[in-house]
């Protein structure tokens, strides 16, 4: 799977680091981790808690790009 | 809720290895069962059933804490390095105390098919245990600071 960059970027738009954002909603930083580098696929809930507090849509950070679709 | 509470990565990956524990569990016992009808006893019982449970415990418990996926992530802040060692340490002493208690208070007696070796093997075996997972844990937590970028 393709890495998050949309995800990464849109944390450090927010200078928040990976242990912010997941203390933020709850997770480990492990998870926010693997979800950056395509490792892991999150749950539909977790999407919209992310990107609630990254306060993006969820096309702005999960839809795939057409070079990695 | 819980203080220990896993997060969703933590949940797939713990019934991920807890699965392949299962499963190797049941085909160590299978092997053990179809050895002993061969008429290969590599241990009397039931230390051969203790070992074969010890090791597939140990190995579940060192992958999940390997995988980080032993302590959820609001208790993770306040587990320290210090706590686990007070908690094994406190779990070592438990054991001994228990294994000299009984050593003394009941009767002496020739074991007759030296399957008394049981409580030694599972104190030694809880305790072995108990340290490997100590080192994972301190190494885990040394890998996840280097991984922070």
């Amino acid at each position: 799977m393709a890495k998050n960059l949309k995800l990464k970027s849109s944390r450090a738009a927010k200078d928040m680091s990976q242990k912010d954002l997941a203390d933020a909603i709850g997770v480990t930083r492990q998870t926010i981790n693997a979800i950056e580098n395509g490792d892991y696929n999150p749950s539909i809930n977790l999407c919209i808690a992310i990107c609630k507090k990254l306060g993006k849509t969820l096309d702005q950070i999960f839809w795939e790009d057409d070079e990695n679709a | 809720m819980r203080k220990n509470e896993l997060d969703e990565m933590q949940v797939q990956k713990r019934n991920r290895i807890g699965n392949q524990a299962f499963m190797l569990l049941f085909y160590l016992l299978i092997i053990d069962i179809g050895l002993y009808g061969f008429g290969f006893k590599w241990l009397k019982y039931p230390t051969n059933v203790f070992i074969i449970m010890l090791s597939c415990m140990t190995y579940y418990l060192v992958r999940i804490i390997w995988n980080n996926a032993y302590i959820g992530p609001k208790a993770a802040n306040k587990l320290s390095g210090k706590k686990v060692i007070f908690i094994v340490a406190i779990a070592m002493a438990i054991s001994a105390m228990i294994i000299f208690i009984s050593k003394k208070n009941f009767i002496k007696t020739q074991p007759i098919d030296g399957s008394d070796n049981g409580a030694l093997i599972l104190f030694v075996f809880s305790s072995v245990s108990l340290v490997i997972a100590l080192i994972v844990s301190i190494i885990s937590k040394r890998q996840n600071k280097d991984e922070e970028k």
